[in-house]
């Protein structure tokens, strides 16, 4: 960096960037860490090997993740491939799934599931008729199944597309070299395509790790890492400051060994295909046919029952917390929209400016990662990738012990709600923006400052317009996972700011399942209807930078 | 990008500067009590409240955390062994309208206003009992049969399990209330209970009248509601004002209106809450027994407030049924 670096704006926005970075995403990790070691007492971490609970959550949670992984590979990856590679009845529904992972609330999710597995579900009781006995859903068989259920839908969605990309002359040659095509398929597609199994596969374990709605609704018996946080950060005769810390730096570092494990195993075995031509998608008939639409129709109903219970639950009569099925209502609704409509407002207003700040942010600081290089810039790049690392129960720990007081008081401001959300969902809008950016030659830029244009100026003029599509993209993606974020945000909000998901998590743990429906189907409408406008009205690609 | 966040910043101050007016009420009740209760506050008093929901525990420890700028004005509601650890945060306030609450059910100082009444009684889905009489007593479900069939909020972060299990362990005998706390499963969520129970996960649940009560009113007849024959135990609710609550004389009037007659009938009414008045009678209002006619053993709060953390180690040495240990 030489000295008339500083007369442009670069040096002096990286060094902001860094600042914030600094005291809202490094600054309350360190606050964990270090409460982990000196609170009240012993250091957490020997009163954690003295702690048999806490041990068995962790334990719990490593293996809750392990074998949801690996379901949710087993689901997902045999989907991918016969809907990237064949074309069959029904089909249409598959592509509907991403949309599906990002618009049902997990915890109406993990009701649904009640109501259809649990000791008086529909399920149950059928197969009870015939002397079948299943075991309880709650506790692992529940946390098991729904979880999968919910997660394979991103190894789907990570793995569709190398395979739709996997170069089909590789297998021909294969094929015309004398091997067999099963075998041809496992021995030339499979290596290719497993960085993109391995890396969603992965991030289907951090999302466990992490996962609060379906761990406290279903987990009863079993504990788990993120409902002890939750738990010692809230629960009555339990405000033990130094073992939720201990605890979320558990889960950090379990987080970011997985993250480096995904980084050697990527950089490791990337084929790089040139120049591929995908294959086109075989038609299927006749017996194989219907066995593919039959499975995959499974697959994508069950996927999709929660959402047609929360449609059906939000017009049907209820008493306190019994419905009645059957008969219809618009009271419910009419809760939503006028009788206690603040969640919903709220909602909008907090994902609204989150949404603004985090891609305003994040566009602005990956220009700055990959165009403007200076001493600082590796260090915001590595700053703000940590909030992948932090669950959302973690991160609203975190932002509640250090803003409690201090220098910066939040605690019970909407502001702090907005942060969370910001901090959260950044690091999307990060890849998302140095993906692009890598794509957009330096050349281009490069002329339109020497033609006399100013750096910021050309930024704005020629830079942004170029990346624009991608940060439409973004934006749309960040506003759907920030309208529908319920674990920090449900540790941060204070009294009136409840937000929809914060509502409907209330309405479900009072047994208002009505209600909740209500909420629920609102929420889903708030997180499409953009989504509906501007892929159909605008044409964005919103999974244009995956 | 910084104007944006000095926008933000703004906003939020507006936004948190406008509610400042109006009484905000820190609440572990569930929503159709906090709006019943609000209309009410809005009839008599004529104010707006703020409600901010949450397990008393996160309230009680959020309002400690504001001490140096309290939020919230009132808290509602909680055992007083759980607010006793609390006092420096809060206020006492002796309402006028703690003239038609019996004497017995008072703090000294008023420290905390009897809101309202808890039952324990054993929730019972009939559907699940296959075919076995419904238990009429704590003894029956001490029976082995019962093993893994009964759930109880778990008594280290829920003032309800707590209450439950101290007064459990002083109405019965040594014997049966192990054999008894063998059969149970414990729920992290005091709400799962009545929930689980309503859905068919188990056959029985010990809380309070108020929960089972709402289902059985809801119409769902497998529902019934056992007070077992040997007795039970009652334990009062209350609210409290926050010390230095920022709404000041208003706080005090949302504290009234909480406790007057007409509140209480509306809370019976919507939420079942048994009154801590003595001038409403139950039966007018919901199909509920009398207090009188219910056999109530008297427990010591005091004592069960002191002897928790002893009481809690003694508790989790005991085999419970469905531990992963």
């Amino acid at each position: 960096m030489n000295h008339s670096a500083f007369r442009t704006p670069w040096p002096w926005l990286s060094a902001l960037a860094l600042a914030l970075l600094g005291v809202f995403v490094l600054y309350p990790l360190l606050y964990i860490f270090t409460a982990s070691f000196v609170g009240e007492g012993r250091s957490g971490w020997l009163q954690l090997l003295a702690d048999r609970q806490s041990l068995s959550a962790i334990g719990n949670t490593l293996l809750l993740a392990t074998v949801v992984t690996l379901f949710s590979t087993l689901i997902g990856v045999p989907l991918a491939y016969v809907s990237a590679r064949y074309r069959f009845r029904g089909k249409l529904f598959i592509t509907l799934l991403p949309l599906i992972t990002l618009v049902i609330p997990e915890v109406v999710t993990a009701q649904t599931w009640l109501m259809i597995l649990g000791n008086n579900g529909v399920i149950t009781r059928f197969l009870k008729g015939y002397g079948i006995f299943i075991p309880s859903f709650y506790g692992w068989f529940g946390l098991i199944t729904s979880m999968s259920f919910i997660y394979y839908t991103y190894v789907y969605i990570g793995t569709v597309a190398a395979i739709g990309k996997f170069d089909a002359q590789l297998e021909e040659a294969a094929q015309s070299l004398g091997t067999a095509p099963a075998r041809s398929r496992i021995h030339v597609m499979l290596p290719v395509i497993r960085p993109a199994i391995l890396a969603s596969a992965l991030l289907v374990f951090t999302m466990v790790i992490g996962n609060f709605a379906i761990s406290t609704i279903l987990g009863h018996n079993v504990r788990l890492l993120s409902v002890a946080i939750y738990q010692a950060a809230v629960a009555e005769g339990a405000s033990n400051l130094t073992m939720q810390s201990t605890l979320a730096s558990i889960s950090v570092l379990i987080v970011m060994a997985v993250l480096f494990l995904n980084r050697r195993v990527i950089a490791r075995g990337r084929y790089e295909i040139v120049q591929g031509r995908g294959a086109r998608p075989q038609p299927l008939r006749g017996a194989q046919g219907v066995l593919v639409s039959g499975a995959a129709g499974i697959v994508v109903a069950i996927s999709l029952l929660p959402l047609v219970t929360i449609a059906v639950g939000a017009f049907t009569v209820s008493r306190g917390p019994v419905m009645r099925w059957g008969e219809w209502t618009l009271d419910n609704m009419a809760r939503v929209f006028i009788t206690a409509p603040g969640p919903l407002v709220n909602s909008i207003l907090y994902a609204g400016i989150a949404t603004v700040i985090s891609v305003a942010f994040s566009t602005l600081v990956s220009y700055l990662v990959v165009k403007k290089p200076n001493l600082m810039t590796p260090l915001i790049d590595y700053v703000s990738a940590i909030p992948l690392a932090l669950s959302g129960t973690v991160l609203g720990v975190g932002l509640l012990a250090s803003f409690n007081g201090g220098f910066l008081a939040l605690t019970g401001t909407s502001t702090i709600i907005v942060l969370a959300y910001v901090i959260r969902r950044m690091p999307f809008g990060m890849r998302n923006g140095q993906a692009i950016l890598h794509n957009i030659p330096n050349s281009i830029e490069e002329a339109s400052i020497s033609l006399g244009s100013p750096p910021f100026r050309t930024f704005l003029r020629v830079v942004l317009p170029m990346m624009l599509p991608a940060v439409a993209s973004a934006a749309i993606l960040t506003w759907t996972t920030t309208v529908s974020e319920l674990s920090a945000s449900l540790l941060v909000y204070s009294g009136g700011r409840e937000t929809l998901p914060i509502q409907i998590f209330r309405l479900i743990d009072s047994g208002l399942m009505a209600y909740a429906s209500a909420y629920g189907l609102v929420l889903v409408a708030v997180i499409l209807v953009p989504v509906v406008v501007a892929t159909t009205l605008f044409k964005v690609d919103l999974f244009a930078s995956k | 990008m910084k104007k944006l966040a000095a926008t933000t910043l703004l906003l939020a101050g507006l936004a948190a500067g406008a509610e400042a007016a109006d009484p905000v009420i820190y609440t572990t009740n569930p929503v159709p009590a906090v709006e019943a209760a609000q209309a009410v506050i809005k009839d008599k008093a004529g104010l707006t409240t703020g409600i901010i929901t949450g397990g008393s525990g996160v309230l009680l420890r959020r309002i400690e955390a504001e001490k140096a700028a309290p939020q919230g004005d009132v808290f509602w509601s909680s055992s007083a062994n759980t607010m006793g650890a609390f006092k420096d945060v809060l206020e006492p306030y002796s309402s006028p309208e703690l003239s038609a609450v019996p004497a017995d059910l008072r703090v000294a100082d008023d420290y905390f206003q009897p809101a309202n009444l808890h039952v324990v009684t054993v929730m019972v889905n009939t559907d699940q009992l296959d075919g076995a009489p419904a238990p009429a007593d704590w003894k029956d479900l001490a029976d082995p049969a019962w093993k893994g069939r009964i759930i109880l909020p778990d008594p280290a972060n829920s003032s309800t399990g707590y209450t439950i299990v101290w007064g459990l362990s002083k109405l019965l005998d040594a014997e049966t209330y192990k054999a008894l706390v063998a059969n149970l499963v414990v729920s992290s969520s005091s709400s799962a209970v009545p929930k689980g129970v309503a859905m068919g996960e188990y056959a029985a649940g010990i809380t309070f009248e108020t929960n089972s009560y709402s289902y059985v009113d809801g119409g769902q007849t497998e529902i019934s509601i056992v007070y077992p024959s040997s007795g039970t135990f009652t334990t009062p609710e209350y609210s409290a004002l926050v010390k230095g609550a920022p709404a000041g004389d208003d706080a005090r009037k949302a504290i009234d209106a909480l406790l007057s007659k007409d509140s209480q009938i509306e809370l019976l009414k919507v939420a079942f809450r048994r009154p801590s008045r003595t001038d409403i009678k139950v039966s007018d209002y919901v199909k509920l027994p009398e207090l009188s006619s219910i056999k109530i053993f008297k427990i010591d709060e005091d004592e069960a407030a002191k002897s928790r953390d002893a009481f809690l180690a003694e508790w989790a040495a005991l085999p419970k049924a469905g531990s992963s240990e």
